[in-house]
């Protein structure tokens, strides 16, 4: 739905995230716009996690709202914050992928069928449909002849490639990354990488949270640091990563 | 030679009773247990109570006090009298030993089916909700197929129990094979049905072995 805002994929204003009395989230507020690619980095136990499972329907906030794609997923009303229905809620699904550290494929289905599987019945297309999409995917991530091997049959990377192809199967807004690389070794790393960056030049609309400092810093438009549930700094990619402002974030990146 | 083959005769005919036993229990504490086993794990306090109570009698009782139990129960405790119930070929005392033997049985696999779905990855569900399916979908898609996999051992062994504490049913004179068998070594005065009883156990046992080994390497192509 076309509207003022339609540039904006993803809106995140002030939210907040406790688990029990620990606060994750101390009212963190953030744009994407479309086409671009945000890294989000900083130290373990920061909140660069939460903030995407946030994102993602994974956790619920406590305050804030959070609009993607033009739906509004959540809001703060009178101190409350109050979801979506469960349509809505579904409909937003639709409109983001997710990537994750440890791929979460699923184990009993082939590559194809991690891939169609959600396109078949959530989305209604017909198998037919769903095999060309499918194809053409995996053709992008150099896997076409693995479409009937099964998850345990692929390297961490091969299987990071198809959950990949997994989260673009569905035609999405926006793909969030959760450390895409973090389980991997560096040699498989780069074939993820790589796959990313082939998807930022096509300008697919990204937020990734990584520790991989060099390529945040050559394939991101913009980069979020962020460190005791706040963000401390952000700003263009290059310009954070070599000539930070803020000391903590100077530390930060002193350790790379 | 008469007696070999008279004892054939009627241990075949116990044995139908057995398979009957085997049979129903299984199409119905199976379902049973899958049901038992959400309710032990509800995130209702009360329900999750109640069904661990539950689990706990029937796994910490005799199986032979409940098939008693639920043949005399009714009888003793509220005064009906069901002794005259027949369902199709069934009289009460098979239908009593076959609620009694569900009932136990499901107690058993709830257990082993919450330890199967407690031991799936939190990652397969959130994947799966990620991807917009609904949460029957993830259930019978997803998480359900890869439960029965990592049960089928535990789900083996019940079965091969079950085919043995069949003979159980003898309490309630059900005319299983095991009550067939005594009968006949006390008329004949020899072991010989026994023996023979013995190896219709365990042929049936062994069919069942190799069933399940198939089952289980049919499922065999992912780790």
């Amino acid at each position: 739905m076309p509207d003022a805002n339609n540039d904006i994929v993803l809106d995140i204003k002030a939210i907040h995230k406790s688990f029990d009395d620990l606060e994750v989230l101390k009212g963190i507020s953030m744009q994407v716009n479309r086409g671009e690619v945000v890294a989000v980095i900083g130290p373990s136990g920061g909140g660069k996690s939460t903030l995407l499972r946030c994102a993602t329907t994974l956790e619920k906030v406590d305050l804030g709202k959070i609009v993607i794609g033009g739906d509004v997923l959540c809001d703060t009303v009178d101190g409350r914050c109050v979801y979506c229905d469960k349509k809505l809620e579904k409909e937003i699904r639709s409109k983001f992928g997710l990537v994750f550290q440890n791929f979460n494929l699923f184990p009993h289905f082939s590559v194809r069928r991690n891939i169609t599987e959600a396109l078949i019945h959530v989305h209604k297309k017909s198998k037919d449909e769903a095999d060309k999409i499918c194809k053409e995917l995996l053709t992008k991530m150099e896997l076409v002849e693995k479409a009937d091997a099964y998850p345990c049959n692929l390297s961490g990377g091969q299987q990071q490639r198809v959950s990949i192809a997994r989260a673009l199967a569905t035609n999405p807004e926006i793909i969030f990354f959760d450390e895409p690389t973090s389980a991997l070794d560096p040699e498989l790393t780069k074939g993820v990488l790589k796959v990313i960056k082939d998807l930022a030049r096509e300008k697919m609309t990204m937020v990734i949270v990584t520790h991989e400092m060099s390529f945040a810093r050559d394939v991101a438009d913009r980069i979020v640091f962020m460190d005791g549930g706040v963000i401390v700094e952000e700003g263009p990619a290059y310009e954070l990563v070599t000539n930070p402002k803020q000391e903590r974030t100077k530390a930060f990146l002193a350790g790379y | 030679m008469g007696n070999l083959q008279s004892t054939l005769i009627q241990l075949w005919q116990g044995f139908q009773f057995t398979f009957g036993i085997f049979f129903f229990t299984l199409i119905f504490s199976i379902p049973l247990g899958l049901l038992v086993s959400r309710g032990r794990m509800s995130k209702i306090k009360i329900v999750s109570l109640i069904f661990q109570l539950y689990i706990s009698i029937l796994r910490g009782t005799p199986l032979m006090l409940q098939l008693l139990l639920v043949y005399f129960g009714p009888y003793y405790i509220f005064g009906v009298n069901l002794g005259s119930i027949q369902i199709g070929p069934f009289n009460y005392r098979f239908i009593a030993t076959i609620i009694a033997f569900s009932l136990n049985y499901a107690a058993y696999f709830a257990e082993i089916f919450r330890g199967g779905i407690q031991s799936m990855s939190k990652g397969q569900y959130e994947a799966a909700t990620v991807l917009g399916f609904t949460k029957m979908q993830t259930y019978f898609k997803i998480i359900l197929p890869q439960v029965v996999k990592r049960v089928l051992p535990s789900v083996s062994n019940e079965i091969i129990t079950l085919v043995k504490d069949t003979s159980l049913a003898q309490v309630l004179s059900v005319t299983e094979m095991f009550t067939k068998a005594s009968a006949a070594a006390s008329a004949q005065v020899s072991v010989v049905p026994f023996i023979v009883a013995g190896a219709f156990y365990y042929a049936m046992n062994l069919i069942i072995e190799t069933i399940l080994n198939r089952v289980e390497k049919s499922m065999s192509y992912y780790s």
